[in-house]
Parts: C-alpha cells; structure tokens; sequence
C-alpha cells in the first residue's frame, strides 16, 4: 500500500472519530445524550495512529476519554451512538454511557472513569498473554494525569520486573482537568520508563497520525517486554462537556491555534470535503438508529449484576 | 435554640460549604485545604471558589491525582501541627483512599494508646444524575461508619453544615468523613445563625419533623424526599411523619430513633445507598437489640436497587426511590394494606431538580 493511501485511509478514520465527536455537541443541547463526555477533538491523530496496526485480537484498555480509540479500534458506530442516547441497542445496553465504552470482539477491553484504574489490567492482560502463548499486543492507553497515580508505578515495576510484553501509551495533552503539568508533577514523564528500565519513545506530532503509527509500529516492533511510548497532544474542548473553555483563564487559545495549524483535519480542507458528505450520513444513520432504538426494559436494572 | 432567634434566611449547600471552608482558614492559621482543582476557576463545584487568592496557595493546595498519596500526607500534617481539609469531587475517589482512612488515620489514636490524634476533615461528594454511571454514583457511609476511629457525617441541608463544619474545624479532635451530596448544592435552605454552640453535640441526628404515624430515618438528599412526602402524606391522608435526620451515620442519636420508634410504632428507614449491610440495616439493628417490641409493623427500607448504577436515564430512574415509592411505602405501612387508597405524590419530588440539573458534572 502507498504511503498516500495510508494516509488517507487514517486521515478518513480521523475525520470520522472528528465528525462523531462535533456531532455530539450539535446534540447536546437537545439532552438526548444525557452522560458527561470527554470529547477526543484534537488528541484523534493519536488514537488512529496507535491502532493502524494492531489487530482485533490486540486488545487494548482506555479511559473515560474513550470514544477516539472505541472508534479506531473499530467500535461499531450505531452501538455506540445507542449506547449515549441510553438505549438498549447500545453496546452495554444503556449501563455504560460515554464513560465505559468497550467492543472486546475488536479487542477494545473496556474504559473506566477512575483515573489509571485500568494501566494494570493491561499489564495483566500481558502476563495472561504470555502465560497462554496468545500472541497479542497488549495496550495500556492514559492522560499525564493518570502518570501520578500510585498503581500506574506499579504497574510500570511489575511489568518491567516480569518483562511483561505491554504497551503503555501515555497521552500527553498537557492538562489534568484545568491543572497544567508543571503544577502536578515534579518529574518529567520521559524520565520516569528508564527508571523501570522500559524502553521510551516520545511521538512530538500527535496530530499527524501517519507519524505516530510510523513512530509506534517501530517502537513496539521488539515485543519481548514493556515499552512506554509519550505521545504529545492536545484538547481543544473542555475537560468533560462539550464547550471550548479557553475564557476560563488556565490556558490561552494561542496553543489551540498552533495545534490547528498542525492539525491535517484543519489543514487538508480538499480531504475533508471529499469525506465528510459519505461519513455525514453514516453518522445521521448511526444516530437515527439510536434514537429510533427501545429503551432498556425494566427488569435490565437487575441483570447482569453477578 | 436562643432566646432571640435571628431570623432565618435562605442560604445554599454549596454556599454554606465556601461559607465554612472560609471560615475555616480564618479562624485557624494552622488549617489548610487540599484537593484536585481546588484552586481553578470552578472551586470544587463553588465551595472552594476565591479562597486561593484570599488566602494563598500554601493554604489551598491544588493536588497532583494522588488521592491516597494526599490522604497520608494529610494523616502527616496533622499529626504535626496542622488542620487538613481534603476534598474528593467524587466519593468514588476516596475509595484510593481507604487504605490511609481505614488502616491509618481511623487506627491512628488506638493503635497507639491515645499517643496521638489526628484531627481532619475529608469531604466527598456524591453524584447522581446525569449519566453519572458506575463509578461517579457512589454514596459510602457504610462502608466507612463501620470501621471504629471515623465520624462519618451526611449533611442534608445548609443548616447542618453551619452547625457541622466550625465545630469539626474548631473542636473536634477525631478525623472526620463528611459525604455531600452534588444535588443539593444548587438547593437553597432556610439557616438560622443564632448562637453557634446552641447544639451541643451537632454531629448526630436531628429531629427534622414531629409526627405520630411513622417514623422515618433518612440520610442526605433522602431527608429532602422525606419532607416532602411528609407534606404530601399530612395533607392527602392526614398521616403524621416523624422525620429523623440520621446526619451521622457512625454516630446516631439512638435514644432519639428508639423513642421515636416506640411512639410512632413504624419505621421506613430511606438512605441514598444500597440497604444489605447499611444503614437501613443498621437501624434496624439498633431497634431489634434494644426494644424489638416497639415495631407494630415490619420495618420499611429504601434505597438504591441491589445493581452498580447504570447510566441510562429510564433505567437510572429506577434505581434510585423516589417520592413515590416513599409516599407508598409509608402508605402501606401506616394503614396496613397494600391497596392503602393513599393517592401518591406524583414525580415533582427531586424530579424536578434532576431534570434542572444538567450535567456534567
Ligand atoms: C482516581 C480519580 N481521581 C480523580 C478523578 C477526576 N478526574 C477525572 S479526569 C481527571 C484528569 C485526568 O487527567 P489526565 O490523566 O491527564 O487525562 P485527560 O483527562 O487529560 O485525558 C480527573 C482529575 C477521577 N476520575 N479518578
């Protein structure tokens, strides 16, 4: 395949993860999807990018910001759509809303809302995946934030002290909720792998997602043990909502311009306009089947729970 | 109560909270507050807002995610001299805490023989609403009451954190669990300044309502429900409720639950977490030990179904009780049948409020 199409088919799963996403602030206000959400716009480039080349029996576990990697793991748009206008046809059935997204027939083993709770089921995922001959890559994606949690170091330790074949891929976008890096952490992240001994690549250009699959494909390519791989990236929306917050005060819109201007979804508008119409109406369907979808029937309340 | 009452005015939770958080570093130099986003534009959800600037960052401390981390070093700054306050946005946060509340700072006193105390204050708000879902959804009174060494409190109103809030800060020499509830921030609720030691101990129940019916013991927002299906319960079918709020669920007034009980000879106990091992069970504890023959009737809980929260609207509706199935529990109760004839309260309760409350967060 030529380095051209490769970049068009990413730039088209961009594109879509993007279009998801602005879809959902068009609906907002109209309270059909009645769950807080932590919109990906701008950090997408690093999700189709790590994902290009990992397989549906790759697994890999996220966080509350999850609907970039549900989508680029190949999470089913209609199930997913369902799942926040809390119907019955979502993929949890109306229990997880945006927050615990999960596909695991494509390997996307679930999200959770406590932050760096889920760094070590990866790391378990891993030793399961050698202990049973499975071969698998196994990742672990989080925020900086998650990075000053106490289980994400132990995690980092047992995986190294097991040489465990784990990806912890490590979203940099610069804040926790409204708190910038240099106020939360007295380390630097890059520093921190070698520590444990795990091998370190930070990726400077999350928005080019041909980079990053390039970057991470030859990071990960060795799959003996752990790796860490930073990649930098960026927010455009608030934390959980979907309005721009740049009033607030703790960041300017200056950054968010020098990410545009880097961003190819902002860049290749002739890209964008050959897309969008086609992914438009998937998304209208997509939405369309959800809201067209029964509502979880009474007695779902107590199913599932053990 | 004082002899020349002030008259009372209307005041929020959420105003009652930065009203005490400020208090609380006015009046002691030594206390300082410590928690994620304490310190930005949104002050944990208003209650903090401002009080960076009056009184700097060394005293309201933004902190990294390192929920037990700050808990222990809370523990530490205590332990040498200062008062820590720790916020947690999310009660389900303080669950990475346990390991320093309940192994650490709830032992802190006895383990040594009274060597030490550990006087703080650590507050958690519970969510609800707006697709809070599993793990944003969680009220753990129980889970912490029941370890000896905390005082765990639920405050339901403005008024019990004006009364709560300074004695803990200024007289209190035990480590404190204060469990807020997001819903009742925006609330607003008649307060009664008066004179602030009227009460002298205010960290336990409190009799919100007389009544010769029933009694009901409720916790936090459940309190709210309580009243209203009280008003609802008086006016529709002239049933007179006993509203006892538990306000410390480690520390309840049980003299004033067992009399209450013995009067009314009912008891709908309604909590805002799930019944098995918790509250409902505990007064239900408290009443068969000590006077088992109060009850006329078989005792009514309420509280969240037996399930995680799900995050679905239909289904979020029916996990939590609701006006109507208070109204109707107590109904039945009183009169003894299922088919009791009460008309029931219809959905304005806390309905109302939710569907204003809109998320996220
Ligand atoms: C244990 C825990 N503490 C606090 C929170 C509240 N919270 C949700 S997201 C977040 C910030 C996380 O930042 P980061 O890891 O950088 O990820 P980002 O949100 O930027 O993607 C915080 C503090 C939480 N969900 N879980």
């Amino acid at each position: 395949m030529s380095g051209d199409e490769d970049y068009k088919r990413m730039f088209h799963q961009a594109l879509r993860i993007r279009l998801v996403e602005e879809r959902i602030i068009d609906l907002y206000p109209s309270d059909r999807i009645q769950s807080p959400v932590h919109l990906s716009i701008g950090q997408e480039g690093a999700a189709v990018g790590v994902c290009n080349g990992l397989r549906d029996t790759d697994l890999l576990f996220g966080s509350y910001r999850g609907h970039a990697y549900y989508l680029a793991k190949g999470g089913d748009l209609k199930s997913f759509f369902a799942e926040l206008f809390g119907r019955a046809t979502g993929m949890a059935g109306g229990k997880a809303g945006s927050m615990h997204l999960a596909a695991p027939d494509v390997g996307f083993q679930g999200c959770s809302a406590v932050v760096a709770s889920s760094i070590p089921h990866a790391v378990g995922a891993a030793l399961a995946a050698r202990r049973l001959g499975k071969d698998q890559r196994i990742v672990a994606v989080f925020g900086d934030g998650a990075t000053e949690e106490g289980v994400f170091h132990e995690s980092l330790n047992f995986a190294a002290l097991h040489d465990l074949p784990v990806v912890f891929v490590c979203e940099n976008n610069g804040y926790a909720v409204h708190a910038a890096l240099s106020a939360r952490q007295a380390y630097s992240i890059s520093k921190l792998p070698a520590v444990y001994g795990i091998p370190y690549t930070r990726i400077e250009e999350g928005a080019d997602f041909v980079a990053v699959d390039k970057e991470f494909t030859t990071a990960v390519a060795d799959t003996t043990g752990p790796k860490f791989i930073e990649i930098m990236t960026y927010r455009s929306k608030e934390h959980v909502g979907v309005a721009d917050d740049f009033h607030a005060g703790y960041r300017t819109d200056v950054e968010f311009r020098d990410w545009q201007a880097k961003d190819p979804l902002v860049q290749d508008t002739a890209l964008v306009e050959e897309y969008q119409p086609a992914i438009e109406g998937e998304i209208s369907e997509a939405v369309n089947f959800a809201e067209t979808s029964p509502l979880p029937a009474p007695e779902d309340l107590l199913a599932d729970v053990i | 109560m004082t002899d020349n009452p002030s008259p009372s005015e209307p005041l929020s939770y959420a105003g009652a909270l930065l009203e005490t958080m400020r208090g609380a570093l006015a009046s002691n130099p030594h206390s300082i507050i410590m928690g994620q986003g304490v310190d930005d534009f949104k002050g944990t959800f208003g209650t903090t807002l401002g009080l960076a600037d009056e009184f700097g960052a060394e005293r309201v401390m933004d902190m990294p995610l390192a929920e037990e981390g700050m808990t222990g070093i809370a523990l530490g700054a205590t332990l040498n001299g200062l008062y820590p306050i720790t916020t947690h946005i999310r009660a389900d946060f303080a669950f990475l805490a346990t390991n320093q509340i309940i192994n650490l700072i709830a032992k802190y006193k006895y383990m040594f023989g009274g060597l030490f105390e550990v006087p703080m204050l650590i507050r958690a708000v519970v969510g609800r609403s707006w697709g809070q879902g599993a793990q944003h959804s969680q009220s753990p009174q129980s889970q912490f009451a029941h370890v000896p060494g905390l005082t765990v409190i639920m405050p339901a109103d403005s008024q019990s954190i004006l009364d709560m809030y300074p004695y803990i800060v200024e007289n209190y020499r035990g480590p404190v669990i204060s469990i807020e509830h997001r819903l009742l921030y925006d609330l607003e609720f008649n307060v009664e300044r008066g004179d602030p030691n009227r009460l002298e101990n205010p960290l336990t129940s409190r009799l919100i309502r007389e009544g010769s019916d029933v009694t009901i013991v409720a916790t936090s927002i459940m309190v709210l429900e309580a009243r209203r299906a009280a008003e609802h319960l008086a006016k529709t079918a002239s049933i007179e409720c006993e509203i006892i709020d538990l306000n410390s669920p480690s520390h309840p007034d049980a003299d004033l639950i067992l009399s209450s009980v013995r009067k009314t000879g009912r008891l709908v106990v309604a909590d805002t977490s799930w019944r098995p091992y918790g509250v409902a069970a505990e007064i239900c504890r408290m009443v068969c030990e000590n006077d088992p023959s109060a009850l006329q009737a078989p005792a009514v809980s309420l509280g969240m179904a037996p399930a995680p929260c799900p995050t679905a609207k239909s289904l979020e509706d029916a996990y939590y009780p609701n006006l109507t199935d208070l109204t109707d529990g107590i109904a039945r109760l009183v009169v003894g049948r299922e088919q009791h004839g009460v008309p029931l309260a219809d959905e304005t309760s806390m309905r109302d409020v939710y569907k204003s409350f809109k998320g996220p967060f």
